[in-house]
C-alpha cells in the first residue's frame, strides 16, 4: 500500500486520471468475466461430446482388438503381420483449423476410412474373411477415433484459454482495481488533509491580520 | 489440407490399424527409442494425428507430458486403449476440468 502512495502524486490531475483507469480496469474486469462465462459453456459441451465419442470409441476399439485377436489365432500371427504389411496404407485425414471464441480449433475430417476387401490390398486368396472382419472392425475405430481426437483437442485448447482469461480476471479484480482504489483512497485523503491545512492556515492570517489592526 | 496417420502402440494394434489404412506404425520396444521415434513423427510435416497407447504414454511419463505441453498445434495427439482395455484411473482432462473450473467439477458426473 505504501508503494502505491509514494507512486502517485496527490493532485487533482492524478485523481482523474486515477478514477477513469478504475472505471476502465472495471469495464475490461467484466468483459473477461463473460468471455469466461461463455467459454465455460463452451466447455461443457465440449466434455459432454467426448463422454459420449470416448465410450463410443472405446467399445468399438476393444471389438477391433477381439476381431485381430481371433484372425491372428486362426491365421497366424505371422501371416496377419505380413497382410498387415501388404496392405495399402495411404488413409489421410482432413485437417482444417475453425475458431471458437478467438481460439484456434482443429477439425479432422476422414473421407472414406472403410475400404472394401478389394481395396485393402493384402492378397485375397492367402488370407482369411476374419481378416476382413478385423480389418473392418479397426477401420471403423479409427473413424471415431478421428472425431475423438478433434473432441479432445478442442477441449484442451479451450481449457488452456479459459485458464488464460481466467487469470486475467483475477489480476484485475484482486490486485489491479485494488491497487488502484487504494491509490484514489490515498489521493483523496492527501486533497482533504491539504484542504484542512489551507482553512486552518487562513483562519490563523485573519486572526494575524485582526491584531495587527 | 491432408495429413497422414501414425499409430504407436504394441504389435497388435499396430497390425490392426496398418490394416485399416494407417501409413506409419511403431511397434514400441523401449523408452527411448518409443521416445526418438514420437519426436520424429512430432516433427514430421506431414503426420496429423498421431496415436499412442495409454500404457506406452504412461511409460514414456514426464518427457510424454512435456511433449504435449511444448508441442505445436499439429499433430494432434490421442492416447487410445490397447488390447487390455487399459484406461488410466487419473483421467487426464478430468484433471484439467479440476484445474480450469475449480470445484464445479461435479456437474460433469451428473450429465455425462
Amino acid at each position: 500500500m505504501a508503494a502505491v502512495a509514494a507512486a502517485v502524486a496527490p493532485t487533482r490531475m492524478e485523481f482523474l486520471k486515477l478514477k477513469q483507469r478504475v472505471s476502465l480496469a472495471q469495464r475490461g474486469h467484466d468483459l473477461l468475466r463473460e468471455k469466461m462465462d461463455a467459454l465455460v459453456i463452451e466447455f461443457f459441451e465440449v466434455l459432454r461430446n467426448i463422454g459420449k465419442a470416448r465410450a463410443g470409441a472405446l467399445k468399438q476399439l476393444s471389438l477391433a482388438h477381439q476381431a485381430i485377436s481371433v484372425c491372428s489365432a486362426v491365421m497366424g500371427t505371422i501371416e496377419t503381420r505380413q497382410a498387415s504389411r501388404e496392405a495399402k496404407r495411404e488413409l489421410e485425414v482432413e485437417i482444417s483449423t475453425r475458431y471458437v471464441m478467438g481460439i484456434v480449433v482443429p477439425t479432422l475430417e476422414v473421407e472414406r476410412v472403410e475400404r472394401d476387401a478389394l481395396a485393402r490390398g493384402y492378397s485375397l486368396h492367402t488370407t482369411s474373411s476374419l481378416l476382413d472382419e478385423a480389418s473392418k472392425e479397426f477401420e471403423k475405430a479409427l473413424g471415431l477415433l478421428v472425431k475423438l481426437a478433434e473432441l479432445e483437442e478442442s477441449a484442451r485448447a479451450i481449457a488452456r484459454e479459459l485458464e488464460r482469461t481466467k487469470r486475467r480476471v483475477n489480476a484485475l479484480e484482486y490486485i489491479l482495481i485494488p491497487r488502484l482504489k487504494a491509490a484514489l483512497k490515498f489521493i483523496e485523503m492527501r486533497l482533504d488533509e491539504m484542504e484542512r491545512e489551507n482553512f486552518s492556515r487562513l483562519k490563523r492570517i485573519k486572526a494575524m491580520l485582526e491584531a495587527m489592526a | 489440407m491432408s495429413y497422414k496417420v501414425a499409430v504407436i502402440g504394441d504389435a497388435d494394434t499396430a497390425t490392426g490399424f496398418a490394416l485399416a489404412g494407417v501409413s506409419y506404425t511403431y511397434v514400441h520396444v523401449d523408452k527411448d527409442r518409443t521416445l526418438a521415434k514420437l519426436t520424429e513423427f512430432m516433427a514430421s510435416e506431414e503426420i496429423g494425428l498421431v496415436l499412442i497407447t495409454h500404457p506406452i504414454a504412461e511409460e514414456l511419463g514426464a518427457e510424454f507430458r512435456r511433449m504435449m505441453r511444448m508441442k505445436k498445434l499439429l499433430p494432434v495427439v490421442l492416447r487410445i486403449s490397447d488390447k487390455t482395455g487399459y484406461i488410466p484411473k487419473v483421467d487426464e482432462l478430468y484433471e484439467l476440468i479440476k484445474r480450469t473450473v475449480g470445484a464445479e467439477i461435479v456437474v460433469r458426473a451428473e450429465e455425462g
